[in-house]
């Protein structure tokens, strides 16, 4: 019952937000996010405003529900320590219990994260609060105060970012700097003469496609959720603009399927740099275990 | 060492640093605002672990552990309390057999008090008939004496009221001891 209302709360939400972009007209979405105030060394984006603000929301609520923890709990405690729970579970199914109770911190707080900047998103305001602009050319454009901050590829690339550079410092921390490279680069199999050599070249060259792949995943990382994202802001846009006076109506699918991406999308960052790091760190912990 | 030169030559380079220029532009990558975006969300990270991971970790722990401590002391205390079944069902039986010897001896020694009690009862009346007996022979004895003697006197007054002699000590005697012979014959 609590998840029909809270639906019907979030869809009824998304209407007036895809109505109220419908009332600005169309104006397109940049793929880049524009700036707002522009202090000559330090700029700040709409999609920074985003980030701060939602980010400060989920501090507020995470502060109220921890400020008297109970050992019973109640109310957002309860709540908030069941997406703890559930969230440290699920990872731990993917990583192991101890790696996942030490990472926890990242991938808790990319997955939180993800998700309530894409839900943010949805919320009335966000792309259709702004004011009118005339560029140097006299073009007249649309410049929104607030804008999805996984729309904003720096984002999403920060956050890749911050994978790698934490993926190889836990990578090393686990191997070593020796057992990082023979993860990537060597044959631990038992076979000897002709086959073992061959293998060993097999998996040297093996091993450069590994390099290839690791470099690519920050990348891929950074515009698989950036695209669902823009792409998501961009479809519901287009659909209030196409519906005319009835834009609201033929937003209305694309706004629960943009309700689903965005867990999903968080959901899928969070998955994939879990199973990353288990590649590299999980076959450690369970040595140690036994 | 000879792949950049051919990569060059061929126009690779040039087209990788078009292409990533142009993601550059198009999509307002900036170092600044990249920097920024990742600061910020380190910053988000960081707070969000100190006001809701950690606490909220800490708690399941500690309730984890409560539970596990619960645990081992309900199995401490079903074991407590199958050895305290174990020790009072023991108790028990030792406290029945006790008492059931506690009757016996009881009921033995009940016997051999009444018995003793008996034999005492036994003796103290034979020893009263006894004493008795001694009594009432001493006093027949005396009574015997003190008769022989009143009548002795008797017969000794009587002789001499009648014959008008004053008789000597042989001769109360030897009329005494004859009418006494006379009386018991």
């Amino acid at each position: 019952m609590r998840f029909i209302l809270t639906t019907l709360a979030f869809s009824s939400i998304g209407l007036v937000s895809a109505f109220g972009a419908g009332d600005g007209g169309h104006h397109g979405l940049p793929m880049a996010a524009p700036v707002v105030f522009d202090l000559g060394w330090f700029k700040i984006t709409n999609s920074m405003i985003a980030m701060c603000a939602v980010a400060a929301v989920v501090i507020f609520f995470a502060q109220l529900a921890t400020r008297k923890v109970a050992l019973i709990p109640s109310g957002l405690q309860n709540f908030i320590e069941y997406i703890v729970e559930s969230l440290q579970s699920f990872l731990a199914g993917i990583m192991g219990e101890e790696l996942a109770r030490k990472t926890f911190w990242f991938f808790g707080s990319v997955f939180l994260f993800i998700l309530t900047m894409n839900w943010m998103g949805l919320i009335p305001g966000v792309g259709t609060i702004g004011w009118h602009t005339t560029d140097s050319h006299g073009h007249a454009g649309w410049l929104p105060l607030i804008r999805g901050a996984n729309a904003d590829l720096n984002m999403t690339l920060a956050l890749a970012c911050i994978f790698f550079v934490l993926w190889i410092v836990w990578s090393v921390r686990a191997n070593g700097v020796g057992g990082f490279l023979s993860h990537i680069f060597l044959y631990h199999g038992e076979d000897k003469g002709i086959m073992k050599f061959l293998l060993l070249i097999i998996f040297f060259l093996v091993g450069i496609l590994e390099v290839i792949s690791i470099m690519i995943r920050p990348v891929s990382l950074t515009f698989r959720l950036f695209g669902n994202v823009y792409a998501g802001e961009s479809l519901l846009e287009m659909m209030v603009y196409m519906g005319g006076a009835f834009g609201w109506l033929t937003a209305l699918p694309f706004f629960f399927l943009e309700l689903m991406v965005g867990a999903i999308q968080a959901l899928v960052f969070t998955l994939l740099t879990a199973v990353f790091t288990a590649l590299m760190c999980r076959h450690d912990e369970e040595e140690h275990a036994h | 060492m000879e792949i950049l030169p051919i990569l060059a030559a061929a126009g690779v380079v040039e087209g990788l640093t078009e292409t990533a220029s142009s993601i550059k532009g198009q999509f307002g990558l900036q170092s600044q605002l990249f920097i920024s975006q990742a600061i910020g969300f380190l910053i988000f990270a960081g707070v969000l672990y100190r006001f809701a991971f950690k606490p909220i970790q800490s708690m399941l722990d500690e309730r984890r552990n409560r539970i596990i401590e619960g645990e081992e002391k309900l199995k401490h205390i079903e074991k407590q309390l199958a050895e305290s079944e174990a020790n009072t069902a023991a108790a028990i039986a030792k406290a029945n057999s006790e008492a059931v010897r506690l009757i016996d001896e009881a009921k033995t020694g009940a016997a051999a008090f009444t018995e003793q009690k008996a034999q005492e009862a036994i003796a103290s009346a034979q020893l009263i008939l006894t004493k008795a007996e001694a009594a009432a022979k001493a006093d027949r004895n005396r009574l015997e004496v003190e008769l022989k003697r009143e009548f002795g006197r008797l017969v000794a007054q009587t002789t001499t009221q009648v014959t008008g002699k004053i008789l000597n000590a042989d001769d109360q005697k030897r009329i005494n001891e004859d009418a006494l012979a006379r009386v018991e014959a």
